[in-house]
């Protein structure tokens, strides 16, 4: 019996492996379509550049919460998190504070918001869905306040380059930004102790702890990252539109989410990859903005996304339940 | 059951297994664990479909097809694991999917109901308040509302798979007295259980399996549990339970007054290379006590020392600083990680000396698995084999490594051997010793007297969350032993 099993659980692990790099032919063969069909337009810088500095931010936010679904719990604030991080830069801005200051304010808000998460997870035991859709709300909820939901322009040197600058002249920062990012997340998640950790307490908390792993401890640095890279993504979103507004960011958790399902991270927690999440948000932002491109309706944009989401995870799951009638 | 057959992807389950079931008897059914028992009685229950033989129910050739049919049939089984719906009251989980009715609307009749439910409890001999919620019942409690659901159609064949698994002694009696009064009502009982006393007790016959085959059946009365033991491990108790003599040395934990949930004013010295056996019953506080030194539940009385250093250990990983391992009594629960690795679960208890700098150096700790996988002989494919296809004798040498890996001096064992099959069980007792001649002190929790008797050189008895008892292994007798443990 344990050869047979081991034989179904080998092959699930090719499956997971193969997952990350099916996504990416998928990605290639649908750019080649779509470089194609939207041609001369599609495949060309100004398209092309808009679209990897909007899915910059969308990018950034996903890598970390990778990391914090992967560890078993999950953040649905980090778009009202982006929103008031918005609200908060441009009202600093106008206040007449300088642009490196308002940054770093920015981003130890963002931090406050993810230490109130993890504190609420960690300490408390809120289910961190219940508690994060709470606190979604609340920041929110905030940043109308503060603003009396209003739009503020936000125009400072140091803010325009963060969302518009390039380096070395051709490469937009924000690329420059998700790279980093990618980068620093993969070698935590695939090389790291401290990622070996988070896979272990997303696999079996009470294992972890009873193999003296400091479970709520790692659980809360993961929420301190998550809302300080979605103030991050914030700032660069902010730049990009050169206003602070609450509405920045609304709906942008579920499509962060989709994408790192889309990537192949279990909601159970213990599974997921980096590379995987960095192809789904590739393919849903190269779909919405061919779809964009190509004058179809929004409304009929955001159905195609769903059925996507629902088409691949389907996909997963017959390729497992194929994989175990195999034997 | 004639010539049953059953097989799994890649092992035979039972191979042409018969038994014979009279009207009115206790027949025993005994075997290790994997010896067929539960693949037995799920296709008797219609759980299963058996890939060839017979089934004859009063004469009749009989196809079970499915579990309804069995129950319809009068077979009923109460499993291990009782399938209590614990946020309802006595009566509703007597007749859950088959309240009684009336009426065009089929509302249900409480009246009747509670009628029944009373008639089904006095023909068992026994008060229950209908009204109270099952789950402040004991667990013989629930057993005996099982019993009564079970009996609440015509049941022809009972089946009862370790009943006694989490009973004391006298709920144990008066389960037995239960078992007495339906056998005289002319109900057959199958009796499953791999407690010898038991079965001399209560079965008429006996017949046991091994490895999926049937060894024998015998009349209780003309056998001994000798004979029986044999025929269940396939050889001689001396060689289930090898036990070399290794030289014991200074003590190097002390354990003075200990209170804590669980358990009060407990005190006892682990002396380097000794096998400290803790025996006691279910809610003995047992398991408490290994909570509490592995800094699981707070500390609230009394000191640890270990080495002649008083050690203040509020969190497993202070535990596993101070040398100290803990394998926990369910490994999948509570000791791996199953979606992983091999090598990711061995390593567990020691990412932080996988590497000099904060990423791991894969090379290095690969090979220091392999030996260890090589060493301790667990049978894996690969070390990247995920945990959860592994045997569970070979899950919990995993457990056991892990706490190898990250240099535990002291560690403890908490049921080592449960659930898992008789060759594997030798495998962990010889690894237990291994390590006590390397200089590692145990403490081996375990309610298998045969095992803890065998195995540890002291032994210690808890009974109602404290100790009533201490023995050295070759002057402790089974008798004192139980008597200890029900104090």
């Amino acid at each position: 019996m344990a050869d047979i099993k081991a034989v179904e659980v080998s092959q699930k692990k090719n499956i997971r492996l193969n997952n990350t790099a099916i996504l990416f032919i998928i990605l290639v063969v649908m750019f080649s379509v779509f470089s194609y069909v939207g041609r001369p337009f599609f495949f060309s810088k100004l398209n092309l550049i808009p679209m990897l500095n909007n899915l910059s931010f969308i990018g950034i936010v996903a890598a970390v919460l990778t990391i914090v679904m992967v560890s078993g719990e999950i953040d649905f604030s980090i778009g009202g998190n982006i929103g008031l991080t918005a609200c908060l830069t441009a009202l600093l801005l106008s206040k007449g504070l300088p642009g490196w200051l308002v940054v770093i304010i920015a981003l130890a808000g963002g931090l406050a918001m993810g230490a109130f998460n993890g504190l609420l997870v960690t300490v408390i035991g809120v289910n961190s869905m219940l508690a994060t859709i709470g606190t979604m709300f609340i920041w929110r909820g905030i940043g109308y306040t503060l603003t009396n939901g209003r739009s503020i322009l936000a125009m400072n040197p140091v803010i325009d380059y963060i969302g518009r600058g390039f380096v070395f002249k051709v490469i937009p920062f924000p690329i420059v930004l998700l790279v980093a990012v990618f980068v620093i997340t993969y070698v935590i998640m695939n090389l790291s102790k401290w990622g070996r950790r988070i896979y272990a307490i997303g696999a079996n908390p009470l294992a972890s702890y009873l193999s003296g792993i400091n479970v709520k401890k790692i659980k809360f640095i993961n929420f301190l990252l998550c809302g300080i890279t979605a103030a991050l993504g914030s700032l660069i979103l902010t730049s990009l539109s050169a206003v602070g507004m609450p509405q920045h960011g609304q709906g942008l958790e579920l499509i962060i989410i989709s994408a790192i399902i889309l990537g192949g991270t279990a909601l159970s927690g213990g599974r997921g990859q980096i590379l995987g999440t960095l192809a789904g948000v590739l393919i849903l932002s190269v779909l919405y903005n061919f779809l964009t491109i190509m004058n179809i309706y929004y409304f009929y944009i955001q159905m195609v996304q769903g059925s996507v989401l629902i088409l691949v995870v389907s996909a997963y799951e017959i390729r497992l339940a194929m994989a175990r009638r195999r034997i | 059951m004639e010539n049953i057959t059953k097989t799994f992807p890649g092992v035979v389950a039972l191979d042409n297994v018969s038994i014979d079931l009279y009207k009115g008897e206790v027949l025993g059914i005994l075997g290790e664990n994997g010896a067929g028992k539960s693949t037995l009685i799920k296709i008797l229950a219609g759980n299963y479909i058996k890939d060839s033989g017979c089934i004859y129910l009063d004469g009749q050739k009989f196809e079970i097809k499915g579990p309804a049919e069995a129950i319809a049939s009068g077979i009923r089984v109460i499993y291990q694991e009782l399938n209590t719906l614990n946020n309802l009251t006595v009566t509703e989980n007597m007749f859950v999917g088959e309240q009684i009715v009336k009426g065009p609307f089929k509302i249900v009749d409480w009246k009747a109901m509670t009628k029944r439910a009373e008639e089904l409890l006095d023909k068992l001999n026994v008060k229950l308040d209908l009204n109270t919620i099952i789950g402040d019942l004991t667990v013989s409690d629930k057993q005996i509302v099982e019993i009564a659901k079970a009996i609440s159609k015509e049941a022809k064949i009972l089946v009862m798979d370790e009943p006694t698994a989490a009973l004391s002694e006298e709920e144990t009696q008066s389960l037995f007295r239960i078992i007495k009064t339906l056998k005289s009502k002319g109900v057959s009982i199958v009796y499953i259980s791999h407690r010898l006393k038991e079965i001399f007790e209560i079965t008429d016959r006996v017949t046991v399996l091994r490895d999926g085959k049937k060894v024998g059946t015998l009349k209780t009365k003309e056998t001994d549990s000798n004979e029986l033991v044999t025929m269940m491990v396939g050889r001689d108790i001396k060689d289930m339970y090898p036990k070399r003599e290794v030289p014991i040395g200074d003590t190097v934990m002390k354990v003075k007054n200990l209170t804590a949930k669980g358990f009060n004013n407990v005190s006892f010295n682990l002396r380097k290379g000794e096998i400290l056996g803790i025996f006691g019953l279910l809610g003995s506080g047992k398991t408490s006590l290994s909570k509490a030194l592995f800094g699981v539940n707070k500390i609230k009385n009394g000191e640890i020392t270990v080495n002649s250093k008083k050690v203040n250990v509020k969190s497993p990983a202070i535990a596993r600083d101070e040398k100290i391992g803990l394998v926990p009594l369910d490994r999948k629960v509570e000791g791996l990680a199953l979606i992983m690795g091999v090598k990711e679960n061995i390593t567990l208890a020691n990412i932080q000396n996988l590497g000099k700098s904060f990423l791991i150096a894969k090379v290095h700790e690969r090979k220091k698995v392999e030996k260890w996988v090589n060493e301790v002989g667990i049978k894996t494919p690969s070390v990247e084999q995920a945990v959860n296809s592994l045997s569970g004798g070979n899950q919990q040498k995993v457990v056991l490594v892990k706490w190898l890996e990250s240099g535990s001096q002291i560690i403890i064992l908490n049921e080592p051997t449960r659930g898992i099959d008789v060759g594997a069980k030798i495998e962990i007792y010889k690894l237990m010793q291994d390590l006590c001649e390397k200089g590692s002190s145990i403490i081996m929790i375990s309610s298998e007297l045969p095992e803890i008797m065998s195995i540890a050189d002291r032994i210690i008895v808890m009974s109602k969350a404290r100790f009533t008892g201490e023995y050295l292994r070759k002057e402790a007798s089974e008798e004192e032993l139980i008597h200890a443990a029900c104090l």
